[in-house]
């Protein structure tokens, strides 16, 4: 019997753990280690921002669904890895502290033959001062968070009726943020609000981002085919932001923010005051505080953990410029190369390298964004970690891993822009490879056919039915493996 | 670094006509099913590698 840990009970983790149950769970242990006791939706937070939604129909209690597939479910944060074990035990574990209530100031140690790292990112509001709900600025990164966002908007739409104009500000809060997608929709849905209620002609909108142009979305933006003609997603941004009367600030780094204050400095070195009423900024993300030991309790976290603090696994760590690296830099196994029994998977493992072209301003502050990690990839690599991990328990320990590579993934895109199911809109996209790949689709690194945008109602219900068709998968309710990633 | 401002003020503005497409729902339900079919394609592909 082997026992396999996932940290994390997010897109990543859950669709693991779930997949680890189908595959292993008669004869083998699952467990999983995550501190909220909710699953949330995240996708979804954008509309419980905007007060469309409300906080408890894009989350649900996790620990009934692990009791009913009977998952061992522990509410804690892990806190550090042991890879060869220590000194009284040479099974690897994992240190975790509680976050349960009724467990509060204990601690544990879980023993593990595979680890599947899906601890997702640290919302790092701490790397931009003043950026956040602490701070002066919301966000919808949690259910709560936009709970918080969907009030403050209330208050500025309010304040609107009364005849009062308002500058909203909504983007990333730091050069090196990824998640423009997110900005973006949450802009168009805020957008969306203020013409419904009648006041959209007193609200200055500025979307605020570290994309050197608009439709970039961390990607290095797409080529699409549109009625015979090759188009850009900057242009075809660039026309909703014009249809909709957006401003937008690109290239920049947010260096702090006051009360009703803004401090950015962009790609050309030019720094400048963005005064605002509400603003919704997305915080810079990194790895989680976790840490390694080896075997005598030497921190070996460098060595298993990037600088970003996610964790390193079968990518080209080797820092070559930007112009140097190639499709085949990215991971495809998503098992750590000092401990092959470590994955790690979904926003927690390591990109090699940014997709969009990073920059620097001439005072050397680094405007990069970094690449995305969204639900579909997270979902498949949740899963593939398992299929592999079910081959070496099933099959031995030279069974070859199963491979997914963003360089050879697609991903969907539905950037909702309003909501309402006829008068909904939104911006939905595909990209075939999600990391370019210039060897094979020589002229602009992705499949013409698959790389393709439209905004229409369509999307909005699409949006819609994925929001649906993913919760209840998450249950596990009857038939859920069948719905793809 | 080019003024988005002005890159914003010359894109394509969606006629009268694209914005009641957009929105009609004959148009929009067929929509529905070929982006639908478009997004399961590339999943396929996403979920099979070699
Ligand atoms: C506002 C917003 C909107 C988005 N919209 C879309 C969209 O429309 N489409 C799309 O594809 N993607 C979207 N994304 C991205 C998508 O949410 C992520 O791709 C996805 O959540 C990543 O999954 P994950 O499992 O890696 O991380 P997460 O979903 O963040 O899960 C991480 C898990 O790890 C847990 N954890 C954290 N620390 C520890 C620890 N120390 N020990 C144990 N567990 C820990 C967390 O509690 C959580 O359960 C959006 C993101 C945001 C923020």
């Amino acid at each position: 019997m082997a026992r396999v840990l996932i940290l994390g009970a997010g897109i990543a983790g859950h669709t693991a753990a779930l997949h680890a149950k189908r595959l292993l769970g008669k004869k083998n242990e699952i467990i999983v280690v995550a501190p909220n006791s909710n699953y949330n939706w995240i996708p979804s937070n954008i509309w419980v921002g905007v007060g469309k939604m409300y906080k408890e129909q894009v989350i649900f209690p996790l620990a009934p669904i692990y009791k009913r597939k009977k998952i061992e479910f522990h509410q804690g944060l892990a806190k550090s890895i042991y890879p060869e074990g220590d000194s009284k035990t040479a099974s690897p574990f994992v240190e975790i502290a509680y976050t349960d209530p009724n467990r509060s100031n204990e601690f544990a140690r879980i023993k593990y033959d595979y680890l599947v790292n899906a601890t997702g990112p640290k919302l790092n509001f701490a790397a931009t001062q003043g950026l956040g709900p602490e701070g002066h600025t919301v966000s919808v990164c949690t259910a709560g968070h936009a709970v918080e966002a969907a009030a403050s908007l209330k208050d500025a739409i309010s304040l609107m009726k009364l005849g009062k104009n308002q500058t909203l500000a909504i983007g990333v809060g730091h050069g090196t943020c990824t998640c423009e997608g997110a900005a973006f929709e949450y802009t168009f849905n805020v957008d969306h609000e203020l013409r419904m209620a009648g006041v959209r002609d007193m609200a200055d909108l500025v979307y605020i981002t570290n994309e050197y142009e608009l439709g970039d979305f961390g990607v290095g933006g797409m080529v699409f085919t549109q009625r015979g003609f090759q188009t850009t997603s900057k242009l075809w941004t660039e026309s909703l932001f014009r249809e909709r009367g957006v401003r937008a600030i690109l290239g920049a780094h947010v260096e702090k923010v006051e009360t009703g204050k803004i401090f950015y400095e962009q790609v050309d070195g030019n720094k400048n005051v963005l005064e605002f009423d509400f603003a919704m900024l997305l915080p810079p993300f990194r790895g989680v505080d976790l840490a390694a030991f080896n075997k005598s309790g030497e921190d070996i976290s460098s060595q298993i953990f990037a600088p970003s603090g996610f964790m390193k696994v079968d990518a080209d760590y080797s820092g070559k410029p930007y112009e140097d690296w190639k499709a085949e830099d990215w991971p495809s196994t998503y098992r750590n190369p000092t401990y092959p029994n470590m994955f790690a998977v979904g926003i927690a493992f390591a990109p090699p390298h940014q997709i969009s072209k990073p920059r620097k301003s001439p005072n050397g502050t680094v405007i990069a964004p970094s690449p995305p990690r969204t639900g579909m990839p997270s979902g498949i690599m949740g899963k593939l970690s398992i299929l592999t991990i079910a081959d070496l328990i099933n099959k031995g320990s030279d069974a070859k891993a199963h491979s997914a590579s963003m360089a050879k993934m697609g991903a969907a895109c539905v950037a909702s822009s309003g909501s309402g199911l006829t008068k909904g809109s939104a911006a939905a996209m595909t990209m075939f490879p999600i990391v370019p790949d210039f060897q094979k689709y020589p002229n602009t690194g992705r499949s013409l056919k698959d790389t393709y945008g439209e905004i229409g109602l369509s999307g909005h219900w699409i949006k819609l039915l994925l929001h649906y068709l993913f919760i209840y998968k998450a249950k596990a309710r009857p038939g859920w493996a069948f719905i793809p990633e | 670094m080019e003024n988005p401002q002005d890159a914003i003020a010359h894109a394509p503005l969606p006629t009268a006509k694209t914005l009641r497409f957009r929105r009609n729902i004959p148009v929009q339900i067929w929509r529905f099913v070929a982006i639908n079919i478009k997004m399961l394609n590339m999943i396929r592909k996403g979920h099979n590698q070699k």
